[in-house]
């Protein structure tokens, strides 16, 4: 089998390689299973793997999970690991929504705690958190000063006012901030787009949902994470909004002429990156830093909103809800991480992009709390079907430098599931199933409707049987809010 | 000009460009008589598939351009500024009118654009879905000699 003319070797049941040929400093290797494997046939993203496995300082190999599909540069899906003294960062490896990424909340309630009030909470959600075209005005648009600190802060800005305690940050990857996060490096432009965009979800793929636990596999880990089955619970979507967009667009053109400058021979121009450690590399570290610091502070806000509305909406006390954080990832992201190469340490800036970090027992980067079991892998899959947690492993810190997949996949494009949705009501489909849905966009549901995602169950089982993140929970949908 | 002959929806805009299959994102063929004639009709496609482009006014005017080194990366330039707008302003546009040079010092190619149009109400206005981005992904903007222009292009949403 190959892709576009090159060898494709079978590791495993689950691991699949693309040796290192024609200017690949290191193979490519895809976790997928045979099905998933066939489907990519005449699909560039193949390519894209190995067009990702040239850029200097590549460490180990250019890795793609089983969600994966054709991206701008790297694939969706795509993990590519550089060496911090050698290697390069890439705006492509992160793609336009910086820190797009998944927010999982616990709640005290159960499924009879919601009976004949769903439709009326999925309603307050939608009034009550920003949602789909140019969403904006959860809060008062912000004034320069307060943006920067926001920038720099992250989910701590937000957790300053009053919308959530310390403890989130804890819960958060990163602790809601990376740090190096350089306001003086992000354009006016970004800084006007980001300004009244807080606190709100966008649209495309980003929802708000109220789930229910379904199932427990791991029943130690679910215990660490807060998750009983019968539990309600909530997912975030989404990412840093305009600014984000922007910050990629702007370092996009710096990062096309730094790649000239540096003489570096890009595969695909839009693969343009720097050295790491150039004014380029450290100039977009900088900005990337401040867009997925925008990310968290975007996600604790929506948070603090979800909690205002579900107390109006069900006439409880806080107490009675209980909103707890289980964890809060990042799927769309470059950081500097160490990893054991060999026996030596070796610090890596990790791009993932469409792919999920899943570190494994003891690493401190893992919440305290988590440290025994893991850190909790957040995989959002369809709004009619079920969304995962699992947890990270050392399998995972030795595969994949801690990384898993991100989500379902989409197996069908926005215009095919239109096409196929004509003449349906996707709202009254998914009401028949128990699920609640609206949104936004006139076209939303259609493009975003179950069969237009791949089978969520076997992406996860991919990482399963490959031992980088075995199932916890299994999360169904009861309500879901779209942009 | 009068209101009629600014709006697309009076000019039989909807068949100037169509959706191609792309898994994740939107990739667009958009068709032109001229480069002024295909920007415009980019333009059309980009505010087609944020908003009901037929619910939107006309008062309203805005003035943008795009320059690139090639006609393809001024018209990504000239769109990407009106998602700027959009994004900011929230000026959704109904209608617009594009004039193609070529700069003489350069050679570089300039796209001026006025649009027409009105601030977006969500209480008025469909909205569609958000765009993120104009890429640079598989962009072409191809002289097809007689058969006019055609561009194919990928909206990040």
């Amino acid at each position: 089998m190959a892709a576009e003319g090159r060898e494709l070797r079978r590791l495993s049941d689950t691991v699949w390689e693309i040796p290192a040929t024609a200017g690949m400093r290191v193979p490519g290797r895809i976790y997928a299973d045979a099905a998933d494997i066939d489907a990519l046939a005449g699909d560039q993203s193949l390519e894209q793997v190995c067009n990702v496995a040239h850029l200097p300082g590549i460490e180990g190999y250019s890795l793609a999970m089983p969600d994966m599909h054709f991206g701008y540069g790297f694939p969706i899906g795509g993990v590519g690991a550089f060496r911090t003294d050698d290697g390069v960062i890439s705006p492509g490896g992160v793609g336009y929504d910086i820190n797009c990424g998944v927010r999982l909340l616990t709640t005290a309630l159960e499924a009879r705690d919601l009976e004949g009030k769903m439709r009326q909470v999925v309603d307050r959600l939608l009034s009550d958190v920003p949602s789909g075209v140019g969403s904006h005005g959860a809060i008062e648009a912000l004034s320069p000063p307060d943006l920067k600190h926001l920038l720099v802060k992250g989910a701590a800005w937000a957790v300053e006012r009053g919308f959530g305690t310390a403890a989130d940050l804890d819960r958060t990857e990163s602790s809601g901030a990376l740090p190096g996060a350089d306001p003086d490096s992000v354009s006016e432009r970004a800084y006007t787009r980001g300004r009244d965009q807080v606190g709100t979800l966008g649209s495309g793929n980003h929802f708000l949902e109220v789930q229910i636990v379904d199932h427990v596999y791991d029943p130690r880990a679910a215990a660490a994470y807060g998750l009983f089955e019968g539990r309600v619970t909530i997912m975030i979507h989404c990412g840093s909004r305009g600014f984000g967009y922007q910050v990629c667009e702007d370092y996009l053109e710096v990062m096309g002429k730094a790649a000239v400058r540096y003489g570096i021979d890009l595969p695909d121009r839009q693969l343009a990156c720097a050295p790491v450690r150039s004014p380029e590399g450290r100039a977009y570290m900088g900005a990337m830093g401040c867009a997925a610091n925008y990310a968290w502070a975007n996600r604790q806000m929506i948070m603090h909103l979800t909690e205002e509305t579900l107390l109006r909406a069900l006439h409880i006390s806080p107490r009675e809800l209980d909103l707890q954080l289980v964890y809060d990832v990042a799927h769309n992201i470059a950081t500097v991480e160490v990893h054991d190469r060999d026996g030596h340490a070796r610090e890596l800036c990790v791009h993932r992009k469409g792919a999920t970090r899943a570190f494994g027992p003891g690493r401190q980067e893992v919440p305290a709390a988590y440290r025994e079991v893991g850190q909790p892998v957040l995989i959002p899959g369809d709004m009619g079907t079920a969304s995962y947690v699992c947890r990270g492993t050392e399998e995972a810190m030795r595969q994949t430098f801690g990384s898993s997949c991100h989500g379902a996949g989409r197996v069908l494009s926005r215009t095919q599931a239109v096409k196929r949705a004509k003449g349906r009501s996707i709202e009254r489909e998914l009401a028949a199933v128990g699920v609640v849905v609206r949104s936004r966009g006139s076209k939303t549901l259609a493009e975003e409707m179950p069969e237009a995602y791949k089978d969520v169950d076997r992406v996860v089982g991919v990482m399963e049987r490959a031992g980088i993140s075995p199932r916890v929970a299994r999360l169904r949908p009861l309500g879901v809010i779209k942009g | 000009m009068s209101d009629q002959s600014r709006r697309w929806a009076d000019r039989g805009a909807g068949d100037c460009y169509r959706e191609l299959d792309h898994p994740a994102d939107l990739w667009l063929e958009v068709q032109g008589d001229s480069l002024s004639s295909l920007a415009e009709n980019a333009l059309f496609a980009l505010f087609d598939t944020m908003v009901s482009t037929e619910d939107v006014a006309t008062d309203g005017t805005a003035e943008l351009s795009g320059v690139g080194a090639e006609p393809a990366e001024a018209l990504r330039s000239l769109l990407a500024e009106a998602l700027f707008l959009f994004d900011t302003q929230r000026f959704a546009a109904a209608g617009a009118k594009v004039t193609a040079e070529m700069l003489g010092e350069t050679g570089e190619t300039r796209l001026r654009a006025t649009l027409w149009g009105e601030t977006l109400r969500r209480d008025r206005h469909r909205l569609k879905t958000e765009v993120k981005a104009v890429t640079h992904h598989l962009l072409r903007v191809v002289d097809e000699g007689g058969k006019g222009w055609r561009a194919t292009l990928i909206l990040d949403v």
